[in-house]
């Protein structure tokens, strides 16, 4: 094997690599924007079958189904919103301002991560939504959420580093 | 040829017709014999008392079909005026509204009567609505006092009306199932030796309740409706507008925590075992509530005889705490222990570790149970293995209901009414198992035991 070979071998691994890594964080961050529009649409009543036949008493089972709309909107969920409501470093028109752009902001920051458009600038952008949001979880003592966070940033400092093999990209620039 | 017939009402026509006495027993078979579907067909109802209760009832019938509501009373003028209210925007149609029970029964034609006020007035009113010719579904306590109580079951027998106690639970198709099938059919809880049931609330849902005076009855309203009685003095305004309001808290007035809240329950313990208690125990006090006339904590011991075995049923109402997991009757037995609640989030099935594993696992694949979780051992430094049971294995219902939790017995009425079914809970199959209810408090005060006889218990 010549060492062209090697090379060009070498180059394979990064560009899959990249491509790996962008797919996952794509994914990762357009559905978890597309989740904060999910909520339980109008619940489901099916009689209970006993031995086969709809039961005699009248007993249901209820079976809530998922929908998605924009009125069932949450950038950050209910229960961390009221935690953080109460942080003193986290202005309330702050608060309103990270609540409704969170949500955009990761789906569209997916789709371009997913597409490749303008890759190290959203691998960039999508580092600092995460820091943000450790930043929070820090001040409510989640250092589980922390942690986790952590390995995002670690798979967006790999895609950064391996961003010269990005080769399947639709807008290269930036 | 024209004819036009004279007008006259269905109660007109009883009370002047000279066979009318013949047909006033025979009312509930003319119901039945009516055809459905018409808008003839709808049951004209009437509620006496329109407070908080009412307001529970009409939310748990309004999506019943074929009632047409036509009069609501209560002494007090703004309870009315929102129950019009209700009416008017949820059908779009005026009721007539009176102060007066006895004027009301007296203008109006009706089939039915919900009578929802003090446990003091249910037994005059819903003998009063039974000999005006109406069907009538009272609330639990029958009355504040067994006697009270009594004169419902005669008024029933007396005018073959019917006459549905507001033990919901009863019409509750999760209760239903748990007993003929779970209990009875399928003895999954072996022999229930012993029973364990509460009702605990909060400070904060025990406080006084409070309104603005301009809408409260006058005094001499009050006193003429009895909301003096029991007092030791001539009670200002102030004092019987509070009983008005927290009748409850009176002794004349209602029959205290243990009626309001335990009857519900103590009623299920009687109801499962399908027997009356053989002697209650009981300890109460006033212990925060120092001025109110009833205990605010209550807690008794009723022992019963059963086909199987004697059994011991402990109950207790709080009204200074909602720890211990809300409201439920617990059924336990050598085999499981069933925990049931109105809420399905209170309601658990427990299987022993020495039950036949085979036999619920077979429940469950027919549909009877769903299983939920194996138990497991808490573990920890401080467990003694010798002192330890195995843990036991959770179950759940199968269903649950989808429907207000009072809904199922308003339907089993207005379906008795129209001859389509029974009722599930009548006023002398209420009285019976009410009766050892009325019985706690004299327990309580007396710190003796009390050994039921017939005169104690009969309706």
């Amino acid at each position: 094997m010549t060492s062209k070979e090697n090379i060009c071998s070498n180059d394979l691994g990064y560009t899959l690599g990249i491509l790996l890594l962008r797919l996952w964080l794509g994914v990762r961050a357009f559905q978890t924007g597309i989740e904060k529009f999910a909520g339980s649409g109008k619940p489901v009543d099916s009689t209970v079958l006993v031995d086969g036949a709809p039961n005699t008493y009248g007993l249901t089972e209820t079976t809530a189904t998922k929908v998605y709309a924009m009125s069932n909107y949450n950038g950050v969920p209910a229960p961390l919103y009221d935690k953080f409501i109460n942080e003193p470093l986290i202005p309330e028109f702050a608060l309103n301002i990270y609540n409704v752009v969170l949500g955009p902001a990761l789906i569209i920051l997916g789709l371009t991560l997913f597409l490749g458009i303008a890759t190290r600038f959203s691998l960039f952008l999508m580092g600092l939504i995460y820091t943000s949001l450790t930043f929070g979880l820090i001040l409510i003592k989640q250092d589980a959420g922390i942690a986790w966070l952590g390995v995002h940033i670690i798979m967006i400092v790999m895609a950064l580093a391996l961003a010269k093999y990005n080769k399947f990209a639709i807008f290269k620039k930036w | 040829m024209d004819f036009k017939l004279p007008s006259l009402s269905r109660r007109e026509f009883l009370s002047k017709s000279t066979i009318g006495a013949g047909l006033v027993l025979g009312a509930p078979s003319i119901l039945k014999a009516k055809a459905s579907g018409s808008p003839g067909d709808d049951i004209r109802v009437g509620f006496i008392g329109c407070g908080k209760q009412q307001e529970v009832l009409f939310n748990a019938m309004v999506n019943i079909p074929g009632i047409r509501y036509v009069a609501a009373c209560d002494i007090m003028k703004a309870r009315v005026g929102r129950t019009f209210s209700a009416i008017k925007s949820r059908f779009n149609y005026n009721i007539n509204r009176y102060l007066s029970a006895e004027e009301m029964l007296d203008k109006e034609d009706l089939d039915a009567v919900f009578v929802a006020t003090p446990d003091f007035w249910h037994a005059p009113h819903t003998v009063m609505a039974l000999e005006a010719g109406c069907h009538v579904y009272c609330e639990k306590m029958m009355s504040n006092t067994i006697e009270g109580a009594r004169s419902i079951v005669a008024a029933m027998d007396r005018t073959g009306k019917l006459c549905q106690i507001g033990h919901q639970r009863r019409s509750n198709p999760r209760y239903q199932f748990v007993l003929n099938e779970l209990i009875q059919n399928e003895n999954v809880c072996g022999q229930i030796i012993n029973i364990n049931g509460q009702w605990n609330r909060a400070l904060s849902s025990s406080q006084d309740i409070v309104s603005k005076p301009s809408i409260l009855p006058e005094a001499n309203i009050l006193r003429e409706y009895g909301f003096n009685a029991g007092a030791d003095h001539t009670l200002s305004l102030e004092e019987l507008r509070h009983r008005f309001l927290n009748w409850r808290f009176y002794t004349e007035l209602s029959g205290g925590p243990i009626s309001d809240l335990g009857a519900h329950q103590i009623d299920i313990f009687n109801w499962f075992l399908g027997t009356q208690p053989k002697s209650v125990m009981a300890s109460g006090g006033r212990s925060y509530f120092k001025d109110r006339e009833h205990f605010d904590n209550v807690m008794c011991i009723f022992e019963y005889e059963t086909a199987l075995g004697s059994a011991r049923a402990f109950y207790q109402v709080l009204t200074t705490t909602s720890s211990g997991g809300g409201y439920y009757e617990t059924f336990m037995g050598t085999d499981g222990t069933i925990e049931m609640s109105e809420r399905e989030a209170y309601t658990n099935i427990y299987k022993e570790s020495g039950a036949d594993s085979t036999k619920w696992d077979e429940l469950v694949r027919r549909g009877l149970l769903k299983k939920e979780s194996v138990g497991v051992a808490a573990g920890g430094s401080d467990a003694i293995a010798s002192y330890e049971s195995a843990p036991p294995d959770k179950y759940a219902l199968p269903g649950g209901m989808s429907k207000q939790p009072h809904t199922p017995h308003v339907e089993n009425f207005y379906g008795a009414i129209r001859g389509d079914t029974k009722l599930t809970c009548d006023a002398r199959h209420a009285l019976e198992s009410e009766a050892p209810i009325y019985w706690v408090n004299p327990a309580a005060n007396s710190h003796e035991i009390i050994n039921f006889t017939e005169e104690h218990l009969h309706a």
